[in-house]
Order: structure tokens, then C-alpha cells, then sequence
């Protein structure tokens, strides 16, 4: 069990408690600190990654800029910010649209692939038919140490693509992949708080980008 | 890195600002319906991705030993008519999504009357008030179009998650008290009037409305010609004026 989920625990064996506004007190101030948690862990994040995102922003502006498209992928909770990565170079707010998609989002071609090969193959068998050279693939884990991902990562190396990882803790076995070009690792025990700055990443990656393909797009990044 | 828990040196530092407190509110509400056995209801009509990582989130814990709770993503561009036939009343809704979005503040307010306790996230300008019971919104001026991208929704719904367990740690709060009917606040004694759905109008004129409480016939002489899905304002068993047309 992670440490700040039992910070505020007051395990009470009588089921006869009455201080609401002493629970909501405590609520509201876990919430705060895990905020500030957040948001510190990100800005150390995105200054110990800085020269790794703009090398990274760098390699996707080249590819992308010249028809390359980006595959993002994950499972769970990282599938769904995946496919918001995705859908920010897609479809952005603003800046010029990317050729993006997210490998979760066929639920025929997920189940496909899981029931028949194996769900350690979702990723790969899709980058064996949608991959080509000058293509990015970039997968997110919370430990590092997904095996489709890591499968995903090695087919797309030995076809041509880019490959970059989003992971947490200490990287786990993505940070040691020979298949993964470019690992940008959030250092936190917490999967709550490294899926928050794995996003913060994500969206300085893609301010970045953007920048690099039209100086004059301004982008405000947001603060926590 | 400082833990969360270093918290007495940095009480200044409350980044979340009455937004905490909102936070509060809406976990233990929704643990209070989830311990009367409520499922959770995920909207997000642009931004679907939210919706699902809700869902994910509550259905499967991330942290060992916590309780997988019921959660559904409905990812429709149009919620209302899947969760019409989906929701029980006693249910909760979630949505993530613009003040300004239509089929969102439709939403809510049909949960609403469905019975359900609604809770919706957000950024930039609000919405009105009593649009939802539980109102997260991120309402600095960079928030607007970006929250989405940048990781500040999901922080909230994570902490929404991660106080609504705290929560079930303390089972003698969670207790709600059961209306009754006294002469002060019984709803069909008084004065008070509530909206109801229009389920069926049957060919003989009868007129079946769905409100939290349940199915019940009322008395439409008042008003003109009622269709399936107008939202009535019903006092006593007879509705007194048709607040809403159906959906078309």
C-alpha cells in the first residue's frame, strides 16, 4: 500500500461516529497536499526531463512534419491518456493538426488480437500492420514493465519507428529496453501522481512540438 | 520530493483553494451512495477518455485492498438517452465536460429527476448554479481549453477516488437518514413541487411520470397535450406546467 493512502485513516471499529466536518476538514486537506505533491513532482519532472522532451519534440517534428504518424498506446488508466495524447496532436485546440491515433480505441481489433494470439501482442500485431518508417510510437506505463508494451516497443524498433516511453517509479524494464529510443521517467512511488505528471509531460511535449513546426504558436501551458 | 503528509509547513500552500472543500463534499456523498449500493454513471461527450479513466479507476484500484465499486463509462455524444434506460434512482453521475455543453447540463438535469446524485467536473466559466449537486471546477483562465490535456482533470478525479475510500473507513458517517413524512417537509403535504419525466402517455390520456421516487400517474388537465420525455412540474399528483419539451 502506498504511504499517502493511509496518511488520513482513522479507522474507527464503532460504527457510531457523528463529526462529519471533522472528515470533510480532513478531506479537504488531504486534497490540498496531494495537490501540492502533484504539482511539485511535476515541475522536478519536467526540469529533469527537459533536455530529453525537447530532444524527443525534436525527433517528433521531423517525423510528424513530414507525414509520419504517431501511435500512442497503454493499458488501463495510461490506455485513456493515451488516447487524450492522441487526440491533443489530432485534434488540437489550436497549432496545426498531427497525424496521431491511439491503438486502444478498436475495442473488435483489441479483442482480436487478445483472444486469438495473446493480450501481450494488442500493440505489436497492430504496429506489424499499421507501422511504417518515419512513424513514432509511443507507449505509457506507470511501472515500466507492461509486457505488450514492451513487446510493442520491440516490433516497432526492428520496423523503422521511433519509439518513446512514458513510465514511472524508476523506469522499470522500459528504461533499461534497448527498443525504446527516448524514456522519460516520472521518479514517484504513487501511480495517481505519476499519471498526473505523465500527462503534464505529455502536454509540454506536444507545446514543444508544436513550437518547433510554427515559432509563432504561443501556447499557455496551465498551472496546477 | 516531499510527501503530502509534510503538510503543517506549508499550509499556505493550498493550491486547490475552496475547490478542497468541494472535493470533500462530493467523496463523501458519493460513498454515502455507493455504501447504498449506487453505481457510478461516467460522461465526458467531447472528451470520452475522461469518462473511461473514471470508470477504470473505481472499477479496478489501483491500490491493493481497496473496493472495486461499480462504474460504467456511457461514451454516447448524446448521454441522455442511454442512461434514461440504464440509471436507477439512488445512482450517481459523473460527467466531465464544458459549462456551456448542451447534452452535459441535459444531462445533469435529468439525472436529477431520474434520482441520482450528479457531480460534474470542469473548467473556465461555471455552471449555473444548481446545474449539478457537486460542482469541481477549475476556474483560473488557463484552465479553459487546456485542463483537459494537461493532467488537472485527472488529478481531480484521483482525488475524488482517493478521498472517497478514506471515506469508507469512517462506516458510522455514511449512514444517511431516511426521509419521512412529517407535516414540515412531506413534499405532497406541503407546498413543495417537483419535477417529473414524462415516461408514457397512454391512449386513454392517462399520463405516467418518472420521478426519483418512482413511477406514478398524474393529473395533466392543466397544461396542454403532454409527449413522452416533457419534464413536468407536478404538485400533489397533478403537474401544474411543462418545464421542458422532450428530447426531439
Amino acid at each position: 500500500m502506498s504511504p499517502e493512502g493511509t496518511d488520513f485513516l482513522y479507522p474507527f471499529i464503532e460504527g457510531d461516529e457523528r463529526d462529519t466536518e471533522g472528515l470533510l476538514a480532513d478531506l479537504a486537506r488531504s486534497a490540498n497536499g496531494k495537490a501540492v505533491e502533484s504539482r511539485r513532482l511535476r515541475d522536478a519532472t519536467l526540469a529533469a526531463c527537459r533536455d530529453q522532451i525537447d530532444n524527443l519534440a525534436a525527433d517528433l517534428a521531423e517525423r510528424l512534419g513530414a507525414g509520419g504518424c504517431l501511435f500512442t498506446f497503454g493499458n488501463g488508466g495510461s490506455s485513456t491518456d493515451a488516447a487524450t495524447v492522441a487526440s491533443l496532436f489530432a485534434r488540437p485546440p489550436y497549432g496545426r493538426p498531427l497525424s496521431a491515433r491511439s491503438l486502444v480505441a478498436d475495442q473488435a481489433v483489441l479483442t482480436a488480437l487478445g483472444n486469438d494470439v495473446g493480450f501481450e501482442l494488442v500493440f505489436s500485431r497492430q504496429l506489424i500492420a499499421h507501422g511504417r518508417a518515419g512513424d513514432i510510437a509511443l507507449g505509457i506505463s506507470t511501472s515500466g514493465n507492461s509486457l505488450n508494451l514492451l513487446q510493442g516497443f520491440e516490433e516497432a524498433k526492428r520496423r523503422g519507428l521511433l519509439t518513446a516511453g512514458l513510465a514511472g517509479y524508476d523506469g522499470g524494464q522500459m528504461a533499461a529496453s534497448a527498443a525504446v529510443d527516448h524514456c522519460l521517467v516520472v521518479r514517484a512511488e504513487s501511480v495517481h501522481r505519476i499519471q498526473e505528471v505523465q500527462a503534464a509531460l505529455a502536454f509540454d511535449l506536444w507545446v514543444t512540438v508544436q513550437h518547433r513546426l510554427d515559432p509563432a504558436t504561443i501556447v499557455t501551458a496551465a498551472k496546477p | 520530493m516531499r510527501k503530502g503528509s509534510d503538510l503543517t509547513d506549508v499550509a499556505v500552500d493550498l493550491p486547490l483553494g475552496a475547490l478542497a472543500e468541494d472535493l470533500a463534499s462530493a467523496a463523501l456523498a458519493m460513498a454515502r451512495r455507493f455504501s447504498d449500493g449506487a453505481t457510478l454513471w461516467c460522461i465526458a461527450p467531447d472528451w470520452p477518455e475522461h469518462a473511461h479513466h473514471v470508470a477504470v479507476e473505481f472499477v479496478h484500484p489501483v491500490i491493493m485492498g481497496k473496493r472495486a465499486l461499480p462504474a460504467v463509462t456511457v461514451p454516447d455524444v448524446d448521454p441522455v438517452p442511454p442512461l434514461r434506460a440504464l440509471v436507477r434512482s439512488g445512482d450517481l453521475l459523473l460527467g466531465v465536460g464544458r459549462a456551456d455543453h448542451a447534452a452535459m447540463r441535459e444531462s445533469m438535469r435529468r439525472a436529477g429527476v431520474w434520482g441520482l446524485e450528479t457531480v460534474w467536473i470542469g473548467a473556465g466559466h461555471r455552471p449555473a448554479p444548481g446545474a449539478a449537486d457537486h460542482v469541481l471546477w477549475l476556474e483560473d483562465e488557463a484552465a479553459d481549453e487546456l485542463a483537459t490535456y494537461t493532467g488537472r482533470f485527472v488529478l481531480l478525479y484521483h482525488l475524488l477516488w482517493e478521498l472517497t475510500h478514506v471515506c469508507f473507513e469512517h462506516p458510522g458517517l455514511l449512514k444517511t437518514v431516511e426521509a419521512t413524512c412529517t407535516d414540515e417537509v412531506c413534499i405532497t403535504c406541503s407546498d413543495a413541487a417537483e419535477l417529473g419525466e414524462v415516461v408514457t402517455v397512454a391512449s386513454d390520456g392517462d399520463v405516467t411520470v418518472r420521478t426519483p421516487e418512482g413511477l406514478s400517474l398524474v393529473d395533466t388537465t392543466l397544461i396542454d397535450a403532454v409527449q413522452t420525455g416533457d419534464l413536468l412540474l407536478i404538485h400533489a399528483g397533478t403537474a401544474v406546467e411543462r418545464v421542458s419539451a422532450g428530447q426531439t
